[in-house]
């Protein structure tokens, strides 16, 4: 066992340029374990011989998504390994990244990376003492890799991101954030490599201290590289590395080490640092969540937006039973837009499949909206799926004083570092007052310690109680805050619950927000979009000192006092067709109600609507209007539909439904996301599919559905190929559907050639050859 | 560029022909400064004296032609740009194709500047997929740059990810702009119609 974290332990140098340097640079680096084993086993007894106290073997590219050369990845892994073993030091199986993107950046799943993984340390658990998993600059595919890890071995696990000169990774996430992820998912050491110098590293190496008290990893390139006749050349001479090394050591990191352009001359000149005590630290104890992006620490009032909740809300309920996330997207986008720190997400609808809607919603908001998310479901099952798949260390939304749920869901917060609120109640329902709230805020605390959760991961919702039915009980909520926030955890309290029953409800929930805030509270979960909650909590930041210098609050409200009252300046529309044709997407709504006033629905659309939206076709292919006009158009007329759908029996004026995919392999969607708003405005409704959809998706989509027709996007050559085979397997299916084909590289005869029903070249043709369809 | 010649490309990516709405303007410099703001862009090139194999074939032979070298590139701003993208799809999709012509059109923008490293005796960057070049060639441009250490990655399909992406090869040692001479979609054309072309994107307004 090496005394990690006690005592400064040396690990190895490159591997690369050493083999480089031995004229090996042309060969597959992870080849030559087999076909140059001495050489690289030559290198790592250099190693040794310098002074390492740990072998990392040469091992880097070894997983089955970014290795696809002639051998077996066995052969490769245990050759590896054994290479490494003849240093006779510990051995540390060398783990990087796959070298693909994950969707929806890239094409490669979050479950595709974790098997790849897990794959490694199946193959190498029994033979290697630990896992060095460096170079990492995706949180989430850092997460994958870890928790395939964790849930395959028991050895040590240590594990680094690369960081550049802003101080975050390639994919924006901060020191901080990766510190408590890892943290959060019990690894046994964490810090950084490569990409930067010892001194570009020192301030990101200095975070993670003050983030972290898990012993710290440092191995830095040999400086910065520079190009000096098509050569990369590291400057730093060994000298200067160590001078570095020691200043390391004395801030407290406990294994050094060298990446890129370090050789075993320069680990035998930190190897005397080998063995030297490490500093004690201790890092800052802070509640705080993040998403792979933004970080929210709870030193202050955190506003949680309610809105992703469909109690009382049926378009919401209706959009997540059907599956349809863009509607949770907007609520998301709408909260981050009007302020909120993070947002709450519950997808608790009776009859569905929980775990799949809250996964399914959880990814698609997560892809969308960079702020943390609290995740709220009383079904342990979907907040464990959830916490396993979210990109950060979500809030987990909740467990109470019962033992039952305590023992369901602690383990979850403990395995994925998620932050916990306790609700202060159990099986007894809510205690009345204010020391009977405390005690089982003080229960969740200690049986959270006992689960390896410390108390700063737990928060506290003291609960809020109905005004109307419990009057006297609005002080107990109080008072139990300042109790529980006399222990030192952050509250929170759904604060709107307050004024349930009473009339004027908004002007009792932003007086009671008001209290509650000097109560102490730490995260109102509110509607931030409610202007006036907004700027209560605004305001009590300047009152409290916590907006210094009033700055957050003069830049916002600044000009609200000279604004006009009416939203003069704005423009007019006359009329519904002239809302239509200069996009104007609100008053759209507006001119649609009034129309209806003198028109049936039907004649609406038919007569209005239809018309008009023919006209912005017309101007498009006449090059009148332009792309902007077009979508901004279809927009306006999608919100009048929206409104005249109300009117109608059975809750919608659809003219048909159309199933929309970008093909297998595509990763390109605008053009088919511009036909779906353009068929949308036409009043048709569209089942996205999103983009890389394999073809049994789109078969199995229009074999449920029942669509008039099928519209595929291709961009390329290549993917006109797997367009082909969608196509073929829709028809083997016995679609009967049209299929529609458009892109980039596709023609009318291209089209034909691929068994398509049709091509159509933009967005409204699109819609024509549906008008067509429909009529017909 | 300036940003009165980054307003004109990325109107030009709309379709914007002649003169564009005012309001159609505003956004455009609005969704620039976005575009900026959200902008992680990183570039890796290699410069080359021999010619790798893949670039004796025609269209590629001709376009070295007479050089001294070549540099292969690869570059990227990266995917905070497309998230945005991506979210204002379902928030503004006017906005957001306004976007994604203003990240296209800064991507170009930073690549030319970025290029002035290898002095003004240069070509332009000729990327495969150009004048009848098979776009499946970016695979030995990935394999001699190694662009995943600047987040880029080339997808089985042969596209590029993020998808504000760019690959291509830059002639050393002599000048040449970009022509219709050797594109095999010249004939036919809808820009050459009308009197264009594709590649000065910022002159078709």
């Amino acid at each position: 066992m090496l005394p990690l974290g006690r005592k400064l332990l040396i690990a190895d140098g490159g591997m690369g340029s050493e083999l480089e340097r031995m004229g090996l640079g042309a060969f597959d680096p992870m080849e030559l374990n087999v076909t140059h084993a001495e050489k690289v086993r030559s290198v790592h007894r250099a190693y040794a011989a310098a002074g390492a106290d740990l072998i990392t073997a040469n091992s880097f590219g070894l997983n089955a998504v970014k290795y696809r050369g002639k051998y077996p990845l066995e052969t490769l892994v245990s050759a590896a390994v054994e290479n490494a073993r003849s240093a006779g030091k510990p051995v540390f199986f060398d783990v990087g990244p796959t070298g693909a993107l994950l969707a929806p950046v890239g094409t490669l799943t979050f479950d595709e990376a974790y098997e790849a993984y897990a794959q490694i340390a199946r193959l190498t658990s029994a033979q290697v003492d630990g896992y060095l998993v460096e170079t990492f600059s995706d949180l989430y595919e850092l997460k994958a890799c870890v928790l395939a890890l964790m849930e395959h071995t028991d050895k040590p696990v240590y594990a680094t991101m690369t960081f550049d000169r802003t101080g975050r990774t390639l994919t924006g996430s901060t020191p901080e954030i990766m510190a408590q992820l890892l943290e959060g998912l019990g690894v046994d050491a964490l810090g950084v490599n490569c990409s930067l110098g010892p001194a570009e590293l020192f301030p990101v190496v200095e975070r993670i201290l003050r983030a972290t008290d898990l012993p710290v990893v440092v191995q830095p390139n040999r400086g910065l590289p520079v190009f000096e006749n098509g050569k990369t050349v590291y400057p730093l001479s060994d000298e200067e590395f160590a001078a570095w090394a020691q200043k390391y050591a004395e801030a407290g990191v406990a294994v050094l080490g060298g990446c890129c352009g370090t050789t075993p001359e320069t680990i035998q000149k930190i190897a005397p640092l080998s063995g030297r005590a490490v500093p004690a630290r201790r890092a800052e104890k802070q509640t705080a969540v993040c998403s792979a992006t933004k970080r929210v620490v709870f030193d202050g009032v955190r506003v949680c937006g309610e809105r992703m909740n469909p109690t009382g809300k049926p378009k919401l309920r209706d959009a997540i039973r059907a599956q349809d996330y863009d509607y949770l997207v907007a609520e998301a986008l709408r909260q981050e837009e009007a302020g909120a720190d993070l947002l709450d997400l519950n997808v608790g609808v009776p009859g569905i499949d929980e775990p799949a809607a809250m996964y399914a919603a959880m990814c698609a908001v997560q892809e969308n909206c960079t702020l943390p998310l609290q995740l709220d479901s009383s079904d342990a099952a979907a907040l464990e799926r959830g916490a396993r798949y979210y990109n950060g260390i979500p809030l987990l939304n909740s467990v109470n004083g019962e033992e039952t749920v305590m023992a369901k869901i602690f383990p979850v917060a403990k395995k994925y570092g998620a932050v916990v609120l306790g609700l202060t109640m159990d099986g007894g329902g809510v205690p009345r007052t204010a020391q009977e709230r405390a005690a089982i805020a003080r229960r969740i605390v200690s049986r959270a310690e006992e689960y390896g959760i410390p108390r700063h991961r737990v928060m506290i919702d003291t609960l809020v109680l109905t005004a109307s039915a419990e009057q006297p009980l609005v002080a107990e909520t109080l008072s139990a805050l300042s109790l529980v926030g006399g222990m030192g955890r952050a509250t929170a309290l759904g604060v709107s619950n307050v004024s349930f029953g009473l009339p004027a409800r908004p002007l009792i929930n932003r007086t009671f927000l008001a209290m509650v805030l000097a109560g102490g509270l730490t995260m109102p979960i509110i509607n931030p979009l409610d202007a006036e909650m907004m700027g209560t909590v605004r305001a009590f930041n300047v009152l409290s000192c916590a907006d210094e210098g009033a700055a957050d609050f003069i830049a916002r409200y600044r000009d609200a006092v000279q604004a006009p009252p009416s939203a003069a300046g704005a423009p007019t529309a006359k009329d519904l067709r002239d809302c239509v044709l200069r996009g104007l997407v609100r008053e759209a709504a507006e001119c649609a109600a009034r129309e209806l006033s003198v028109r049936a629905p039907l004649e609406t659309v038919n007569e209005v609507l239809i018309p008009a939206l023919n006209e912005v076709g017309e101007g498009y292919a006449q090059g009148r209007l332009y792309l902007p006009q077009l979508i901004a158009s279809a927009e306006a007329a999608k919100a009048a539909f929206a409104v005249v759908g109300e009117r109608l029996q059975g809750g919608g004026a659809s003219r048909g439904k159309v199933v929309l995919a970008t093909v297998h392999g595509d990763v390109h969607d605008i053009g088919k996301n511009i036909v779906k708003v353009v068929a949308q405005s036409h009043g048709y409704e569209v089942i996205d599919l999103g983009k890389d959809v394999p073809e049994e998706r789109v078969v199995e989509a229009v074999l449920r559905e029942k669509p008039l027709a099928v519209g595929l996007s291709a961009l390329m050559t290549t993917t006109v190929a797997s367009m082909r085979e969608t196509i073929a397997a829709l028809k083997a299916a016995g679609c009967t559907a049209k299929i529609l084909v458009g892109g980039a590289v596709l023609n009318a005869e291209i089209a034909r050639s691929i068994g398509a029903d049709g091509y159509t070249a933009d967005a409204p043709s699109f819609a024509a050859a549906l008008d067509a369809l429909s009529e017909a | 560029m300036n940003s009165s010649e980054l307003r004109r490309r990325a109107l030009a990516y709309l379709g914007c022909v002649g003169r564009a709405p005012a309001a159609t303007e505003e956004m455009v410099d609005d969704c620039l400064e976005e575009a900026r703001s959200l902008a992680h862009f990183r570039a890796v090139g290699r410069e080359y004296t021999r010619p790798l194999p893949f670039l004796e074939k025609p269209p590629y032979r001709e376009f070295l032609a007479g050089c001294s070298g070549y540099a292969l590139v690869a570059m990227t701003l990266g995917s905070e740009v497309e998230r945005r993208i991506r979210a204002l799809m379902t928030l503004d999709a006017a906005r957001a194709v306004v976007l994604d012509a203003c990240a296209s059109a800064l991507v170009e923008a930073m690549g030319d500047k970025w290029e002035e490293r290898y002095g003004e005796n240069r070509t332009f960057r000729f990327c495969p997929g150009y004048g009848g070049s098979d776009v499946a060639d970016n695979r030995y441009l990935f394999e001699q740059l190694d662009p995943a250490r600047i987040g880029m990655q080339l997808l089985p399909s042969g596209m590029m990810a993020p998808q504000k992406s760019m690959a291509g090869i830059v002639g050393l040692g002599k000048r040449e702009k970009r022509s219709c001479s050797d594109c095999m979609a010249a004939e036919g054309c809808l820009y050459r119609k009308e009197g264009r072309v594709c590649y000065r994107s910022e002159e078709n307004c």
